[in-house]
């Protein structure tokens, strides 16, 4: 026991459970979370609790949203034949805020791993297949041309992608985005891993 | 590579120890049990992260202390000075700091502060399993390129995941799953073909090094011999990657049952062995005590020769009690290797100041003694 309440102890140590947040930051932040007005403790908590009951995943691409289907799915401007496969929501901000993609998207919610007990079935595997594979009964569906394969470069994503081309490269073609050197960066400060790979990937100038 | 200082913090013997290093020989003496290997030990971890004795970290670590933080300042030729710290604690979590900055990935650290260390147990490179000349092959490699080592730390990780799976299938009397075998397959080929053409190219290059190495030895002409045992392709077939990767997954096909049964992965570059010959005879067969001896000392002796020829830097040469053990003629052979000038940084340890004392001008600045007594520097050291 550090602190004079137990309150306080109970929240910076349900704080510490959080990623990133050592017992430092949670003692920074639970010090604040006692000065702020209770209103806004009151909204916080609320916000928390809101993710749980209201946030489910998008019936298409499994992508967090409020709804049944995501917006990213409803939009009309999208180019719904070309789905970029990713491992979690956060990636698909990182790959809106760039703006250059203009299809939709599927989240698998992790890479295969089985030392974490992580297989395809555990995954949103199986619905990505359903959506690419052709549907007999409903031979109007709009098709999709093409899957562009955007999980981690980690051992465990280059595996899941191996994966995925198995299966669904009888319907589209299944393509993979590059890896190579950060724009902006000096050569000389890119790791050697990095630099193989952006070597093995070049490109006629 | 030179090191110019170290801090020890509990530290195996040291409780709070601090050295300065001159920049040629430094020899380290004093009674045994007194902490002398100890700050050997502490160099190559700061250099590699590790120990080069075969302990866990956590033996390192001083009984009721939380933690060991070790510091050295280090210096080259060509790079900047920088300040490495490592600190282990009982939860068994290795932090690296450079210059004040974590570095995250061992290999942004290992290769940058090079170093060789000969030591008594090295005797287990020829004498013992395969597991050791692995990792002898393993240590050069991963100092003279990082990728390797990014390689093989990748390969490993696939080697878990694929045992965990084999394994998952095996305990619930499954096959395993078809396509996600093949998915790791691909990686475990990718990764392993890389590794298995390093340690190809590298013991073509390395047995020139050894061959010298045996010659300043041995006065008696045998030829030294170190090949490679890939279980998965004959040497001449190393070099097209087309035909390796043919190779490794024919191998992997035909083992295929054997692994569902066991459980495990029992194919790849984690299975290699580095075979040992004189005049044509394998050294675990046939080789006397000396020649074990002898062909220990040349393949240390060509790994320091072989990354100082192929480095920016000079390594830094640890020698843990190595006069002790030797004869006359190997001590000479390794004095004459301090004597030379292309000789960088040395830490030698000894019980007794004179073993080394007759053969080296310890008067000279570039060169320094250190007493160690009881986990700390003896105050009427030099």
């Amino acid at each position: 026991m550090y602190y004079s309440s137990e309150s306080v102890e109970e929240l910076i140590e349900q704080l510490c459970r959080l990623p990133t947040i050592g017992r430092k930051s949670a003692q920074r932040l639970a010090a604040h979370v006692l000065k702020m007005p209770r209103s806004d403790v009151k909204q916080l908590a609320e916000a928390l609790v809101a993710v749980k009951d209201r946030v489910r995943a998008c019936r298409i691409c499994k992508n967090v949203t409020d709804a049944d289907t995501c917006a990213l799915c409803l939009s009309t401007r999208r180019d719904h034949g070309l789905v970029c496969v990713v491992e979690e929501s956060s990636d698909v901000v990182a790959l809106e805020r760039t703006g250059e993609y203009n299809g939709v998207y599927h989240v698998l919610g992790g890479a295969v791993s089985p030392v974490d007990g992580i297989g395809p079935d555990d995954l949103t595997f199986g619905d990505l297949v359903n959506r690419v594979a052709p549907d007999p009964k409903n031979p109007e569906a709009p098709k999709i041309r093409e899957v562009i394969v955007a999980v981690n470069p980690t051992v465990e994503g280059d595996v899941t992608a191996h994966y995925l081309r198995e299966f669904l490269a009888p319907y589209v073609s299944v393509t993979r985005v590059a890896h190579g050197l950060p724009i902006g960066a000096d050569l000389s400060f890119a790791d050697e891993a990095t630099l193989a790979r952006a070597l093995a990937g070049r490109r006629p100038l | 590579m030179k090191i110019h200082w170290l801090r020890m913090q509990s530290f195996r013997a040291h409780t709070d120890t601090r050295l300065e290093f001159a920049p040629k020989l430094n020899l380290i003496y004093g009674p045994n049990g007194a902490g002398k290997t100890n700050i050997l030990e502490a160099v190559h971890y700061l250099c590699l992260t590790k120990g080069f004795l075969t302990n866990t970290d956590l033996h390192a670590l001083q009984k009721n202390a939380p933690f060991f933080q070790l510091t050295g300042a280090f210096g080259g030729t060509r790079r900047r000075a920088v300040e490495i710290r490592l600190t282990f604690d009982r939860r068994r979590r290795k932090q690296i700091f450079s210059n004040g900055a974590r570095i995250e990935r061992r290999a942004d650290l290992v290769g940058m502060l090079p170093v060789v260390a000969f030591a008594p147990s090295d005797i287990a490179i020829t004498a013992g399993a395969p597991t050791e000349r692995r990792r002898f092959v393993n240590n050069i490699l991963s100092q003279e390129r990082p990728a390797y080592l990014t390689t093989l730390l990748r390969y490993r990780r696939v080697l878990s995941q694929r045992n965990r799976m084999l394994d998952q299938a095996r305990r619930k009397r499954e096959t395993p799953d078809a396509a996600m075998l093949d998915s790791w397959n691909a990686s475990l080929v990718n990764l392993g073909s890389l590794l298995i053409k390093a340690r190809s190219r590298f013991l073509a290059d390395f047995a020139g090094f050894v061959t010298k190495a045996y010659q300043l030895l041995n006065a008696v002409t045998e030829e030294p011999a170190m090949t490679y045992k890939c279980a998965i392709a004959p040497p001449d077939a190393v070099d097209s990657q087309d035909q390796l990767h043919d190779l490794f997954h024919e191998r992997l096909a035909s083992r295929a049952q054997r692994e569902q049964k066991v459980g495990r992965t029992l194919v790849g570059p984690h299975l290699d062995d580095i075979h040992l010959s004189i005049d044509g005879l394998a050294l675990r067969d046939y080789g006397s005590q000396g020649q074990h001896r002898t062909f220990g000392i040349a393949i240390k002796l060509a790994q320091y020769q072989y990354l100082n020829s192929r480095l920016e830097e000079s390594p830094i040469l640890l020698l843990d009690d190595v006069f002790d053990s030797l004869d006359a003629k190997r001590a000479r052979a390794i004095l004459a290797l301090l004597q030379s000038d292309e000789l960088g940084q040395t830490l030698i340890t000894a019980a007794e100041k004179q073993a080394i004392s007759r053969f080296v001008p310890f008067a000279f600045e570039e060169h320094r003694c250190i007493q160690i007594r009881d986990g700390a520097e003896a105050a009427n050291g030099q």
